[in-house]
């Protein structure tokens, strides 16, 4: 559904405004309500990491506020322009100049290097850093001409993150990370988004099952049964590193 | 979701479900295996059911075994000739070439007048009436039509003709209209395609024809039926020795029938396209079925790898991909059984345009069926079981696995990442073309094969073409062409000359002969043309345009191959005409000629031959079109005059006849064609889109627009479909011209010609079924739910 954009006269101090956010799938006794009128506000430069058991809510509300789905009901805007009234071609220009995606299977484009991986982005991006910059922010500025078969997880998914912050988006979503790699691999993988985040000031919004993982984030979201339960921030923000699981 | 009963098994559900989510891929599958099946079913259809029909007719009808001509002989030796061991039946008639002026035609009709036995209907050759009734032997002037020729003349039984008999007028009425076994494919003398409006037929009660050519108690033909499993060449020399005195003119073996042998070749020439076109669209089609089939199943590879992990045996698996395989083609099988039979009916009936029949036998046979769906459909079983086999070796644990992104680190890839202008999408594409060398040239051979199938189909109309403008625009340029009644000197010559308007007359002579070349005989015509002519010329296919030889023969390629003989060797030749002189000649030079043009001699050679003063059977007339009709009002009172064919005539009658038939024969081949080349680029476009759908979608989250992402796809479509097209123009090329020296018989020599334009059409028609595909392959793209690719597992 489409509605005039409206945007607000007051500069907004917040990235994203979020009010009564809804998303129903079917109709009928069928529907599922998989978010629930959602409000929140979110910063700059935050880390915010959005807990909750499967079919919570967690991914339908990033994938809404991400540009990837539409809502049902309520309104996010972004920098003052509301997206919940955006088409289809003007969500790909969000997509494609805002913000970035990180998914738990790295969704690597198999017959590019790592280095052509990232240059996917590159080229489409209006002030982007080379890949080679993007790479070695993740730590892997040796293995930049590999292709995805020859790397492990780890690193695949580095590139995936690499490919995401080459672009310098404003915000950076990640849905499960770290879900399909070990402990190790994955604090690699978490510390390479925590420097993204200090030192880029992306915006980055990660969704996990994981509570540990929490520790390092700014402010936490837990979602349950498609409403947001509990909203507080970290005052005590931690390394990756020094995270346990 | 359709709901399914519960007895069904979960891999039979998976499979119902398959088979509606592939529904679009299985239609255009379903296309390519009817093209293929109907392409077959057609021609052994349409092939079958004319040589049933042929052989009912000549059967019931009591087509002659021998036809034997003489110049005159009496009645009694008819009685002579039953005698001879073996003659069943024989019946003795009158034969005349008469010219006819029928009302609304500017020029002379070309006739041939048979007599009819006192009884009424001939016991040999007998006739179908379609029309009015049969003469009544007491009426002189009653006469019976053919009934093609009556239709094209609107003549009905009841009207008048003029008609000019032996030097003649007489008034005809014509009572009703035949077919007759003798004049399935009717042409005029010397003319190679039927024109209905300008050739006709008529019967007359023999009295009266007799009266007419002065030759009571006498024939000068004789038609004859043999027993069952007579010696044909012993009766036909027994013949020719009772009737040498007569001035017999060679008896002939039905084979040698003029509208025989045509209908012979024509069955030869079907033969040859349905023994090499229809299993070539049947192969094809089965290879680009198992093509399609292999990547279907490949693309369930994760399935199958879990099917195998859960304990279920490969020859469950296999039985399901099977049945997947049979269902996806069942559809096509009947498709095409039903539109091959359907066409095949319909050409059949087509051909009756020039092949006359008075009715149709279709007959496909059950074996035509029954072949064709088992070669489909093992070919279809072979394709799916070799991809199961393969992958259900490989899966079993790799499906337990997390995703291994295939390893694209070969040779060739690494080169593509060294061309430093190449931005990512396009790296994509060529190296996913890399990867799989063989299945991208898979892709490009089934694009050739298709469009060599389509530039074949479409390309036989250019053999007929080249051969139209070889005899009417090369060889014959003459406007009129006209026969004598008898060979006359060069005074008839000056005649015809002196006629308002007539601006060139050349002369020709034609004599009957048999050649022999050791045991090796046939029965033909030589003839004498003159070397500095101008309106009817010798075209070789290989060298253009020649002259007669000096001295000695010219033999047509055709009926040097029949007699085994080369430059410089000797033939006898015996003339049964005029003095009938029997000698030996050195064979001087070997024409290719697309027509057979027997034998040649130089025209002034041919009154030494004869042992005569030089003259003419007939002769090429250049006239002035603005005096057409008043040369021709005078042709048709000049009683010397007994044959008539007009250049431009004959082109049209090409035109309605073979032109029309050909061209219905081919536009449905283009049609399979065209399908098949639909099927295979829509199936390459659907399986490349399953098979990128997820790094597609990666491409528009990470903010690719709709267009940047389909050149990925598109990009890899349209090089594949480029790659085929030289190759299917060669393979064209050269199955073309194949099946074009297969249709050659001893009656024509197709020429083979493969026009620009046919090629530049058939690539257009793939390039324009490319782009339909990829615009429905593009919505579908752009329907591609975003969140649930990516949430899959690859």
């Amino acid at each position: 559904m489409r509605r005039a954009a409206s945007v607000r006269a007051d500069p907004p101090e917040d990235l994203y405004s979020i009010r009564g956010l809804t998303k129903v799938y079917g109709e009928g006794p069928t529907a599922v309500h998989a978010l629930r009128g959602i409000d929140l506000d979110l910063p700059r430069s935050a880390m915010v990491v959005l807990l909750g058991a499967s079919g919570s809510g967690k991914s339908t509300f990033l994938n809404i506020v991400g540009g990837l789905d539409d809502a049902t009901d309520g309104q996010v805007w972004f920098e003052g322009q509301e997206l919940t009234a955006l088409g289809p071609a003007e969500l790909t220009e969000y997509r494609r100049n805002s913000v970035s995606f990180v998914f738990q299977f790295y969704n690597l484009v198999a017959s590019l290097t790592a280095r052509e991986n990232v240059a996917l982005i590159t080229e489409i991006a209006e002030d982007p850093m080379t890949p080679e910059d993007a790479l070695s922010l993740v730590g892997l500025e040796n293995r930049i001409d590999h292709f995805p078969s020859q790397l492990s997880g780890g690193e695949q998914q580095r590139v995936a993150i690499a490919r995401a912050i080459a672009k310098r988006p404003k915000v950076m979503f990640c849905d499960e990370p770290t879900g399909a790699l070990d402990s190790q691999t994955g604090v690699i993988v978490l510390d390479a988004l925590d420097q993204v985040n200090r030192e880029l000031g992306t915006t980055t919004l990660l969704i996990t099952h994981n509570v540990v993982i929490a520790e390092m984030a700014d402010r936490l979201l837990r979602f349950a049964d498609g409403a947001l339960v509990e909203d507080r921030d970290n005052a005590d923000r931690k390394s990756p590193s020094e995270l346990q699981w | 979701m359709v709901s399914l009963p519960q007895w069904m098994g979960a891999l039979d559900r998976k499979l119902l479900r398959d088979i509606w989510r592939l529904r679009s891929q299985a239609l255009a599958i379903a296309l390519v295996i009817a093209a293929g099946i109907g392409m077959v079913v057609m021609s052994f259809g349409m092939m079958r059911s004319l040589e049933a029909t042929r052989d009912a007719y000549y059967d019931r009808y009591r087509f002659a075994d021998i036809f034997a001509s003489a110049k005159r002989f009496p009645e009694s030796l008819i009685g002579d000739v039953r005698a001879i061991d073996g003659v069943s039946i024989v019946e003795g008639r009158l034969t005349t070439a008469a010219t006819l002026d029928v009302p609304g035609m500017a020029e002379p009709v070309t006739a041939i007048i048979h007599s009819l036995p006192a009884t009424g209907m001939p016991r040999v050759n007998a006739l179908v009436l379609r029309s009015g009734r049969m003469p009544d032997p007491r009426q002189p002037d009653e006469v019976l039509a053919s009934e093609k020729f009556a239709d094209a003349a609107r003549i009905a039984p009841g009207d008048m003709i003029e008609a000019l008999v032996y030097g003649k007028k007489q008034n005809l009425r014509v009572v009703g209209t035949v077919l007759s076994p003798e004049y399935v494919y009717a042409i005029g003398p010397g003319q190679i395609f039927p024109d209905n409006r300008r050739f006709g037929i008529l019967w007359m009660g023999e009295e009266h024809l007799a009266a007419a050519l002065n030759s009571t108690n006498a024939y000068n033909e004789a038609l004859i039926r043999l027993e069952r499993g007579a010696a044909e060449q012993d009766v036909i020399d027994r013949v020719d020795v009772l009737l040498e005195r007569y001035g017999g003119r060679g008896a002939i073996p039905r084979r040698d029938q003029i509208s025989d042998r045509f209908l012979a070749n024509e069955m030869v020439q079907l033969n040859s396209m349905t023994a090499i076109l229809p299993p070539i669209f049947l192969g094809v089609a089965a290879f680009l079925i198992n093509m399609v089939l292999s990547r279907l199943v490949e693309s369930e590879r994760e399935i199958i790898g879990l099917l195998t992990a859960f304990g279920y045996r490969s020859r469950t698996i296999m039985a399901h991909y099977a049945k997947l395989a049979l269902v996806l083609s069942l559809p096509g099988l009947v498709m095409g059984m039903m539109l091959g039979n359907w066409m095949g009916r319909g050409l059949a009936g087509m051909f009756q345009k020039y092949y006359v029949f008075p009715f149709l036998n279709y007959r496909a046979g059950f074996d035509v069926y029954f072949v064709s769906c088992l070669v489909a459909i093992l070919v279809v079983l072979i394709g799916a079981a070799q991809t199961v086999r393969k992958i259900g070796k490989l899966t079993a644990a790799e499906a337990m696995r997390p995703p291994v992104p295939p390893n694209y680190s070969g040779g060739f890839a690494r080169l593509i990442g060294k061309i430093k202008r190449l931005d990512e999408p396009t790296r994509i594409i060529l190296r996913g073309l890399v990867r799989r060398p063989v299945r991208t040239l898979l892709g490009a051979f089934g694009v050739a094969a298709a469009l060599g199938l389509y530039v074949t189909s479409a390309g036989s109309m250019d053999n007929v073409d080249l051969m139209t403008d070889m005899l009417f625009n090369q060889a014959n340029r003459a406007d009129v062409n006209v026969t004598f009644a008898e060979p006359r000197d060069e005074r008839v010559l000056f005649e015809l000359a002196r006629l308002p308007g007539v601006m060139r007359v050349e002369p020709v002579r034609s004599v009957s002969a048999t050649f022999r070349a050791g045991h090796r005989s046939r029965t033909e015509s030589l003839t004498g043309i003159e070397p500095a002519g101008d309106l009817n010329r010798l075209i070789d296919m290989d060298d253009g345009l020649t002259q007669p030889p000096v001295r000695g023969l010219m033999l047509s390629s055709i009926l040097s191959g029949q007699l085994g003989v080369e430059i410089g060797d000797k033939v006898q030749v015996e003339i049964t005409d005029g003095r009938r002189p029997h000698l030996t000649m050195p064979v001087a030079d070997i024409l290719k000629s697309p027509v057979a043009n027997p034998a040649i001699v130089k025209f002034d050679q041919l009154g030494p031959i004869m042992r005569e003063t030089p003259l003419a059977s007939g002769a090429y007339l250049s006239i002035d079109p603005n005096h057409a009709e008043t040369i021709y009002r005078q042709l048709k009172d000049m009683p010397i005059i007994a044959g008539f064919s007009r250049r431009a005539a004959a082109l049209t009658g090409i035109e309605e006849t073979i032109g029309e038939t050909m061209g219905v024969v081919s536009l449905f081949n283009t049609g399979f064609a065209a399908l098949i080349v639909f099927g295979v680029v829509y199936n390459n476009a659907r399986i490349s889109l399953a098979e990128r759908a997820r790094d597609l979608v990666s491409l528009r989250v990470l903010g690719y627009r709709r267009p940047e992402v389909s050149y990925i796809l598109l990009g890899e479509l349209a090089l594949i479909v480029i790659a085929g097209l030289p190759l299917g123009i060669v393979f064209g090329y050269y199955l073309s011209r194949y099946l074009t020296a297969s249709m050659s018989g001893d009656l024509f020599i197709l020429p083979f010609a493969l026009s620009a334009e046919t090629v530049a059409v058939a690539v257009l028609v793939v390039l324009v079924t490319a782009a339909i595909s990829a615009l429905f392959v593009r919505s579908r793209l752009d329907r591609l739910d975003l969140v649930t690719v990516l949430k899959t597992r690859e």
